[in-house]
């Protein structure tokens, strides 16, 4: 319990840390080391799955990538100019807010209810969650499956443009 | 020895020699040591908790700090020999204290930081790279008794530790404030995201077949016995054989070993990411590397060529510990002949052989090793499941090698100032 | 298509090997084949590992190797055999400059013929080897040693008479062939220069008594016929084998 309490204000830390950092690359790693707290948060609360997946997939893909990106794409002061205008205001808005919707209502949907504290997670199977995984949650599975394939097929593509362009 | 004796379950080695048992219980050893002083002292349970976790931690560091020493000697004469040299033999008898002079000598380096370095950053990478290496070798078994951190998703574990790897890379690089580190750190990403890959799609078809990511209880479904002696090692299956050699691929790559070694080639930038690293932060990344290439090659003992099993029947006297250390000497020393005879690839080498090769190879094992699990135990379904699963592998291989090959890999480069 | 225009002039002359296809990657595991027979046989075969192992085994040295040059005396003592003159033929022709030499005199004034200050300075010798080319006395030599590291760069490197005038024998060790043939024709020289004397000698002895005859021939009646013979001794010949 302590150290949750410990925790939880270094993620909101390293989060706000990630959001007003001048630097790029400073704040992107302050968003691993916060996805890695979450992660260590999920392996104290007996999660171990959810905790190794989220350090596996957070901390060594999806931080190294964005690493990865800001390094091989220089940001210029167009983009700063881009990334104040209304437009990118509003569309980063239209991104955020539906998220922060879905978060509140989860939350708040869990307050209210004992069901979080009944079904501990240390009592999960490895087994279970993928009969669920590719039987209840098919759908949302493909969903992601798909969208992941569109990204990798238009990276594809944009990675061919720019070798033709070069030649 | 009595209460060593004891304490460690006789019942797989009742007619053995004493003197394996006792080896068999040698890892084990501290432990007991300090269990007993605590029993003997009245020392509260968390206490004597905590001392056991720290000296099984002590045993696998020490254990595995004195194999990076004796095997960055090992490579230098191993290299030496293939190259019709002698390697170091200067200090101490055939060099044995080489790698005693070379920490000295580390050690009393100057430490340099560059004027442009995040300082805190750079101070912290070395480290970083340590820590994981030093984590993914506390879950692997290394005996039947000896399991440091027996996790029930050691293999996850093992995969979410060597992730931050990466990242621990890219901040060496970045921090440096220098091109060299940059480059070297990017490659070193490029290369370590991209063979992340088929290392773990080749070990899906493991973790299918035993029903488990418990790394000891894969080692358990390996160490029976086919037909009364051959061992149910994952190699000897056509998937396991198949994706056995590509996660060992992978695992080259991912340990930055030659062939595979652009993150840090010498002759192109210097040192790759630890270019403006000197003294013991040198070391350190060193240390890491050697580190995770143990732990690496460790998994890949674990996953495929059976832990610490016997490779046949009757041989199980011998502990089961030196088994899993005999494994770890063949696949480092195989390392070490690649490196010394096969040179390094290029950047788009690199990729193309991992995500036009390795990948769609590595994904084939899968839905191999689901035809394998479902042809069943047996002499006549294992040559069933052989019968089916090799035109299953080869036709793909076949047409990936020979093929695709052909059709996506560039024209032979024109060296127009060569001869 | 343009650049590769260029590249098939260059390879047309060297066609390609025929390539053989048995497994793909062959060429990968040939190799390992050579290092793995490199790594086996350096263990017993002494052609798989020709480290000579320096400070305590020594490569032969060919005696054709040469670097700095040192001085010849003959017999045992050094100060009395020495060969040198002082001509300072050497210390003119050397390139860097790097030889030294003040003439020994007497307090008349007289040549000694020999050195009374005969440096070298090691480094700045280039080893090129004009010193030992030019002497007309079969005196300074090319020396093999090479080990010459030195604390001091200056005083340590440079080399006076004590350290630098060796025995005829040493000569003979380090380079046999060349140190017998400058004994040869030293020797051939000596007996010539003996003959000439004797001969000289002969003819003086000869002229001394016609002199006499001549005289005792004056006093009868007549004047004398003065003959001085001055010839100097010719320089011996090297024999200078290379």
């Amino acid at each position: 319990m302590i150290a949750l309490f410990i925790l939880i204000p270094l993620i909101v830390l390293a989060a706000l840390g990630a959001i007003w950092k001048a630097r790029p690359v400073h704040a992107a790693l302050l968003l691993a080391l916060s996805l890695s707290l979450v992660a260590v948060l999920y392996l104290l609360l007996g999660a171990d799955f959810l905790g190794l997946i989220q350090f596996s997939v957070y901390v060594g893909a999806v931080a190294v990538l964005i690493v990865f990106s800001l390094l091989i794409t220089r940001p210029s002061d167009e983009t700063k100019e881009i990334a104040r205008r209304p437009q990118s205001i509003l569309a980063g808005l239209i991104c955020a807010v539906p998220v922060l919707a879905v978060l509140v209502y989860s939350v708040s949907y869990s307050i209210g209810s004992d069901e979080v504290s009944e079904s501990s997670p240390s009592q999960f199977e490895l087994a279970e969650l993928g009969k669920s995984l590719f039987t209840t949650y098919a759908p949302a599975v493909m969903a992601v499956a798909v969208m992941l394939t569109a990204v990798m097929i238009g990276a594809a593509l944009f990675a061919r443009d720019f070798n033709q362009r070069e030649s | 020895m009595n209460f060593l004796a004891n304490q460690v379950d006789l019942s797989n080695a009742v007619d053995a020699p004493a003197i394996w048992t006792t080896l068999e219980a040698l890892p084990q050893l501290p432990n007991r040591l300090v269990e007993w002083v605590g029993f003997q002292m009245n020392a509260p349970a968390w206490l004597a908790t905590l001392l056991g976790m720290l000296v099984s931690a002590a045993v696998v560091v020490g254990v595995f700090l004195t194999c990076f020493a004796l095997v960055s000697l090992v490579e230098r004469k191993t290299l030496a020999r293939i190259q019709n040299r002698y390697g170091p033999n200067r200090v101490g008898p055939w060099g044995l204290f080489q790698p005693v002079a070379d920490g000295i000598k580390m050690l009393t380096k100057e430490d340099i930081v560059p004027d442009k370095a995040e300082k805190l950053l750079h101070l912290i990478a070395p480290i970083m790279i340590v820590i994981p290496a030093v984590l993914a070798l506390g879950v692997l078994p290394y005996g039947k008794e000896w399991v440091p951190v027996n996790l029930e998703l050691g293999l996850l574990f093992f995969f979410a530790v060597g992730a931050m790897t990466e990242l621990s890379v890219f901040i060496a690089g970045w921090a440096s404030g220098s091109k060299f580190p940059m480059l070297g750190s990017l490659r070193a990403i490029s290369q370590m995201v991209s063979y992340e890959l088929p290392l773990l799609i080749s070990a899906i078809g493991v973790i299918m077949m035993t029903g488990s990511m418990s790394l000891p209880s894969i080692v358990e479904h390996q160490s029976q016995y086919n037909f009364g002696f051959i061992s149910n090692w994952n190699i000897f299956t056509p998937w396991g054989l198949v994706g056995g050699i590509v996660f060992f691929i992978a695992c080259i790559a991912e340990a930055n070993r030659c062939p595979f070694d652009l993150p840090e080639g010498e002759s192109e930038i210097v040192a790759g990411h630890m270019t403006e690293y000197s003294g013991f932060k040198y070391a350190l990344f060193f240390m890491g590397e050697y580190l995770g290439l143990f732990a690496i090659s460790g998994l890949f003992i674990t996953l495929f060529l059976g832990g610490w099993s016997a490779p046949f029947a009757g041989l199980e006297f011998v502990p089961s510990w030196l088994w899993f250390f005999g494994k770890l000497v063949c696949v480092i020393m195989t390392m070490l002949w690649i490196r010394g005879t096969w040179m390094r690839v290029r950047m788009d080498q690199l990729m193309r052989f991992c995500w036009l090769f390795l990948i769609p190879l590595s994904l084939l094992t899968i839905p191999a090793a689901g035809i394998w699990r479902f042809c069943g135990d047996g002499f006549l379904a294992g040559l069933l499941g052989w019968g089916v699963t090799i035109p299953f592998l080869i036709i793909p291989y076949i047409i990936i090698t020979v093929i695709l090959n052909r059709r996506l890999a560039p024209a032979t480069r024109q060296y127009h100032f060569a001869e | 298509m343009e650049s590769s225009a260029n590249t098939e002039n260059a390879t047309a002359s060297k066609p390609p090997a025929e390539q053989k296809w048995i497994l793909p990657g062959w060429g990968l595991y040939q190799g390992l084949v050579v290092t793995a027979k490199n790594f086996i046989q350096s263990y017993y075969k002494k052609d798989r590992l020709t480290t000579v192992q320096y400070p305590e085994e020594r490569a032969p040295i060919s005696p054709n190797f040469r670097n700095f040059p040192f001085l010849v005396h003959d017999g045992d003592d050094a100060d009395a055999g020495l060969r040198c003159t002082a001509c300072s033929i050497c210390e003119k022709s050397c390139p860097p400059q790097c030889i030294y030499i003040v003439l020994d005199r007497d307090e008349n004034g007289k040549s000694k013929k020999r050195p009374k200050v005969f440096e070298i300075d090691l480094s700045v010798c280039m080893n090129c080897g004009i010193c030992a080319e030019v002497c007309p006395f079969d005196s300074i030599y090319m020396d093999n040693e090479f080990e010459l590291s030195k604390d001091d760069r200056f005083g340590d490197m440079l080399y006076g008479l004590d350290r630098l005038v060796k025995s005829t024998d040493y000569h003979a060790k380090i380079r046999p062939e060349q140190a017998a043939a400058v004994a040869a024709s030293r020797k051939a020289a000596a007996e010539k220069k003996e003959a000439a004397a004797k001969a000289k000698a002969e003819r003086l002895k000869k002229k001394a008594e016609e002199a006499k005859l001549k005289k005792e021939q004056e006093e009868k009646g007549g004047d004398a016929q003065d003959d001085a013979d001055g010839t100097p001794t010719p320089p011996s010949e090297k024999g200078d084998t290379k």
